[in-house]
């Protein structure tokens, strides 16, 4: 399997170095070989079961965090907001 | 060449719960940045998602209005993708298995009330994005998480639609059906109705549908007009020049009244759909399903239609009535009443009922008349008790009071002078001291009898009946 | 005997009995940790005045006379992927190396109501992906019982911390054996119980289907005690369990006889050291000859689950980690050129490349056109596995394996090697894929380190699970663990 690490990475928000990019493609070609390993099962199917229903939440109105806790670890805010480079979309 | 436009639109309308799909945070527009916000719809570390149960029955509710099938065992899918506005990267949505699908309404295409049933393809619940604010004297972008965790419904049309004003009228359809349901705020200045849509032209009397282009940012129902208007003699001038339409999806701006390319086909985004592990499955009995379809009221366009068929309106004062599902309960509470005419009441309500609400800034929920007032008032102008001036009046008293038409009548003494003894003094009166008038009617000028009649009704302080002075005077003028 | 060498439930008879306050017993671990820690590494934060202040209020209660809670005055060393609120949760990674939380926990909200007194958050590999701790972005933790190897991972620190009396009992996570394995590795007891029995609400996820918290310990009694304590239904995560659970701890007898131990013969294979094999095969023998028959059966899709395991882990973390882009917490690339440069470059930075490892993996078994083949398919095996284990469970109460496949290795043995660290998760991946519990206890030890025997049982059958141990432990003359001197 010959995986496009540069499309994967794109998709992923992360960039690999050149200089470690080898190490890495070797790793994940290893690691995907692993786990190709795992056969095909029959007679399974991934139906939804309704015993694995969840319980819904009540419409209740609970209250919110205060605003400096919304934005206590944000790396850079501004007029109670979150600063990030511009975007045009 | 002639050419025929394709068009399906994905409708997206926030609906009015109290709280947000995900979370316990208030559901509301127009609050201080970031303050309708916790742990789970700002995407913190740890926090997990509780799905509001009146989102599945609002979007149900939805399903059964516009005859989709129910699937009450559905889940939750996550659309996995970056942007500033979406804290988690993921947006829970609903991929292979929509809550509802395979459906359809129908559209009125023309005022003779003719239908077209346009395929809805599936609703999906789904949670908003944040807001990104921009100023043009700030070097980035501001992020406001308010509208995160906002519960929406995707509704997403087949490509049934051939015109502007084709899609204009689903829109409408859509938007009274949401109101009827009360489900959504449908206020598209505050964007809780968005839209994107899909266009594509194919030659006249083909069957084959063109490549489509897919607009994005088309708020408000005007501008769904011109931007398919816009995309559709664009995509014509491309294949009248002899080009292909690509595969992209467009950005609308309504200021400039153009679009311009977001992405193309080979850019398109990967949004690595899987099943929400955060939660459960979605699961509605039947019982709860039979409840929210028994709760479906008549929806806008086949009451118009009734009205139309059953009650002799003419569509002007159907349509009118039906876009405000209370104002049509009001009517029909009062045509119920069999005591007058379909048409008289629509003309109350819609003409001085309406005026008095907009002058007051009230709706009809604030009119403390009853149906049964308001019928009794046209009933006492019908009889001649009363003019339509002093029905008005009338009106004025009792629509906030309560008070009924005849304790108005009485205590203002509005009760119209039909005896005719009684007016014919007056009208001997004014023929003595209008002599001039008179001769100008004898010589000829018979709008002369309309001045007359009004200086009687002046005499009798607006309680002469207006027909019954008419009467008296062409016989004493001969 | 220092207080902080005693167990919970030792501890929890002192102080009703007034022999101890619980600040002597916080103050005695302190002094060990302040002693030891150096060595060990187990600690990240900690938090020496809030938790002074939770036993002065413990001691306050016992003074007046009111009930102070289950585990009142014992210090629970917590994983630092469990968000404390106003106490930093990093999860050992640069990604979150100033993050601290607006919120707590679900257990954490439980942990106060017990009594319990947190010293601090321990370390553990970065977002709980490894099996050494190595992984973390601050420190390398070292295994009490020998200092120049692992303390297995990811809940290295938790279970370093417990092993070296630096915390009576602690709180980890276990995905894929991160609990267990290094309770075997350093020799404590610990718990990955039923999926959907613990909240997860505050939990940093690394794969939400797979994840639970769950308790660690030096004796049975307290790894019960904390498990009755942090399970229940909690109306903030929807995939946990609408049902009533016992007082574990109360309910220990200890009676083996007549239980069917199945003994699936894809946990011995030439993978699993043959001293490890042998421990688990004589501790197997006392319980035979104490009342429970052994009963050899087969779990043919174990080979797999290793498989099945990278994908679905993978695929769901890729997911829980694309939050951390530089925006809202955490770590922030310091220059960029715009948006995507921003998030790229925040990214790359702020994770370490185990990380990146698994969210590439998870990335591309989710992406178009290979969903099927990969995330579908590992889906697929994951209701057939856990069908397996429902028809073994036909002719046996609970399962005996080996925890780990060998002792804990040395530092540095296995980082350069992704699978072969991955190895090590063999014997405790299935169960999370199940979702079944899974308990280990330590059975004796191979080159002086410590070797770990799991009980595995039907789901929401920890009562079984703690009862076998306990026999156990009492078979071993009442206890399973040491601490080591650490000078």
């Amino acid at each position: 399997m010959n995986i496009d690490i540069r499309h994967i990475a794109k998709l992923a928000r992360l960039t690999i170095e050149e200089d470690r990019m080898e190490k890495f493609e070797k790793d994940m070609a290893d690691i995907v070989a692993m786990v190709e390993k795992l056969p095909a099962v029959e007679n399974q199917s991934l139906a939804l079961d309704p015993a694995d229903r969840m319980e819904l939440r009540r419409d209740e109105i609970k209250p919110s965090l205060r605003r400096e806790a919304v934005l206590q670890n944000a790396p850079k805010t501004a007029a109670g907001c979150i600063v990030v480079p511009k975007t045009v979309d | 060449m002639k050419y025929t436009t394709v068009i399906g639109l994905e409708v997206h309308a926030e609906l009015s719960t109290k709280t947000k799909i995900y979370c316990s945070c208030k559901n509301s527009f127009g609050s201080e940045v970031n303050s309708n916000c916790c742990p789970n719809c700002t995407g913190m570390p740890g926090s997990l998602p509780t799905l509001n149960e009146k989102v599945v029955e609002y979007a149900v509710r939805m399903g059964y209005a516009t005859n989709c099938t129910i699937n009450g065992v559905c889940k939750a899918d996550r659309k996995n993708y970056f942007y500033p506005d979406l804290p988690k990267a993921y947006q829970i949505s609903q991929y292979d298995i929509p809550l509802c699908e395979h459906g359809y309404v129908d559209i009125l295409t023309d005022e003779e009330g003719t239908t077209r049933r346009i395929g809805i393809t599936r609703i999906h619940i789904e949670e908003d994005a944040g807001k990104l604010i921009h100023s043009d004297n700030f070097d980035g972008s501001l992020v406001d998480l308010n509208r995160c965790g906002v519960p929406l419904i995707e509704i997403v049309s087949e490509p049934d639609l051939r015109s502007a004003q084709e899609a204009k009228a689903y829109l409408d359809t859509i938007r009274g059906i949401l109101q009827y349901l009360d489900i959504s705020d449908c206020k598209m200045q505050e964007g809780s109705i968005r839209c994107d849509v899909n266009v594509s032209v194919m030659p006249e009397g083909s069957d084959k549908f063109g490549t489509r282009c897919e607009m994005k940012n088309v708020n408000g129902f005007s501008a769904v007009e011109r931007a398919i208007a816009y995309e559709a003699k664009r995509q014509m001038e491309v294949l009248e020049a002899g080009g292909v339409i690509a595969q992209e999806t467009r950005r609308w701006d309504d200021i400039a009244g153009k679009n311009y390319l977001l992405r193309s086909k080979e850019d398109a985004q990967d949004y690595r759909y899987f099943p929400e592990p955060d939660l459960g499955v979605i699961v509605v009995e039947e019982e709860k399903l039979e409840e929210l379809r028994r709760s479906i009221p008549e929806l806008p366009v086949h009451r118009l239609l009734r009205y139309r068929r059953e009650m002799g309106l003419p569509y002007f004062d159907a349509n009118l009535l039906c876009e405000n599902p209370d104002k049509a309960a009001y009517f029909e509470a009062c045509a119920a009443l069999g005591s007058c005419q379909p048409k008289a009441i629509s003309n109350w309500l819609l003409g001085d009922v309406s005026r008095i609400l907009n002058e007051k800034n009230r709706t009809i929920d604030d009119v403390a008349m009853t149906p049964e007032s308001l019928c009794a008032m046209i009933a006492l102008i019908d009889k001649g008790t009363i003019s339509n001036t002093a029905g008005k009046t009338v009106l004025e008293e009792i629509i906030f009071s309560g008070k009924t038409p005849d304790q108005v009548v009485e205590e203002k003494g509005l009760a119209q002078i039909s005896d005719t003894a009684a007016l014919e003094a007056i009208v001997q009166e004014v023929l003595d001291s209008n002599a001039k008038v008179v001769a100008d009617y004898k010589g000829g000028k018979s709008n002369a009898l309309g001045f007359l009649v009004g200086q009687c009704m002046r005499r009798s302080k607006g309680q002469g009946n207006p027909t019954v002075i008419r009467q008296l005077l062409e016989k004493a003028l001969g | 005997m220092n207080l902080y060498q005693h167990t919970a439930r030792e501890l929890s008879r002192m102080l009703r009995e007034k022999e101890c306050s619980a600040r002597e017993i916080l103050q005695s671990v302190f002094d060990r940790i302040d002693a030891c820690d150096e060595k060990v590494g187990a600690y990240l934060t900690l938090d020496r005045e809030g938790a002074m202040a939770a036993a002065g209020r413990v001691d306050e209660k016992i003074a007046a006379g009111e009930e102070p809670g289950p585990l009142a005055g014992i210090p629970v060393a917590v994983k630092d992927n469990i968000c404390t609120k106003g106490l930093l949760t990093t999860c050992a990674s640069r990604m979150l190396y100033n993050f601290v939380p607006p919120y707590n926990a679900t257990v954490m909200e439980k942990l106060e109501t017990a009594g319990c007194v947190v010293p601090g958050k321990v370390n553990m590999d970065e977002f709980a992906m490894g099996s050494s701790c190595e992984t973390s972005y601050f420190k390398k933790t070292h295994n009490p019982h020998d200092l120049d190897r692992v303390p297995g991972g990811s809940s290295g620190g938790s279970a370093a911390a417990v092993a070296a009396g630096e915390a009576v009992l602690s709180l980890g996570s276990d995905t894929g054996g991160s609990i267990r394995q290094p309770a075997s590795c350093c020799g404590v007891i610990g718990l990955k119980p039923t999926y959907g029995s613990v909240s997860r609400y505050g939990l940093v996820a690394f794969a939400s289907s797979l994840d639970q918290i769950g308790p660690m310990g030096r004796c049975v009694e307290d790894v019960a005690a904390l498990y009755s304590v942090i399970c229940g239904r909690d109306p903030m995560d929807a995939t946990t369990a609408r049902r009533e659970y016992p007082d574990f701890a109360s309910l220990l007898k200890g009676e083996v006889k007549g239980l069917r131990i199945g003994v699936p013969k894809e946990y011995f294979g030439p993978g699993v050291d043959p001293e490890v094999k042998d421990l688990v095969h004589q501790a197997l023998r006392e319980l035979e000859a104490a009342g429970a028959t052994l009963v050899e059966l087969s779990l043919p899709g174990t080979d797999y689950a290793l498989s099945a395991y990278y994908i679905i882990s993978s695929a769901e973390a890729s997911s829980n980690l694309a939050r951390f882009d530089g925006v809202k917490y955490g770590f922030r690339a310091e220059s960029f050129d715009g948006l995507t440069d921003m998030y790229e470059k925040t990214r790359s930075q702020g994770f370490g490349d185990e990380v990146k490892r698994r969210i590439m993996l998870g990335t591309f078994v989710l992406s178009s056109g290979y969903y099927d083949a990969y995330y579908n398919k590992a889906k697929l095996f994951q209701k057939a596995l856990r069908n397996e284990f429902s028809q073994a469970f036909q002719s046996c109460d609970i399962i005996a394996t080996p925890t780990a496949p060998g002792i804990a290795f040395r530092l540095g043995e296995n980082i350069g090697d992704p699978l072969k660290m991955y190895a090590s998760d063999v014997c405790t991946v299935a169960v999370n894929i199940a979702g079944l519990p899974g308990l280990s206890v330590p059975c004796g030890t191979s080159q002086g380190m410590p070797v770990g025997l799991q009980f595995i049982g039907p789901r929401f059958s920890e009562e079984r699970l703690f009862d076998a141990a306990y026999a156990f432990q009492n078979l071993r003359g009442g206890s399973l663990c040491t601490i080591p001197e650490l000078g």
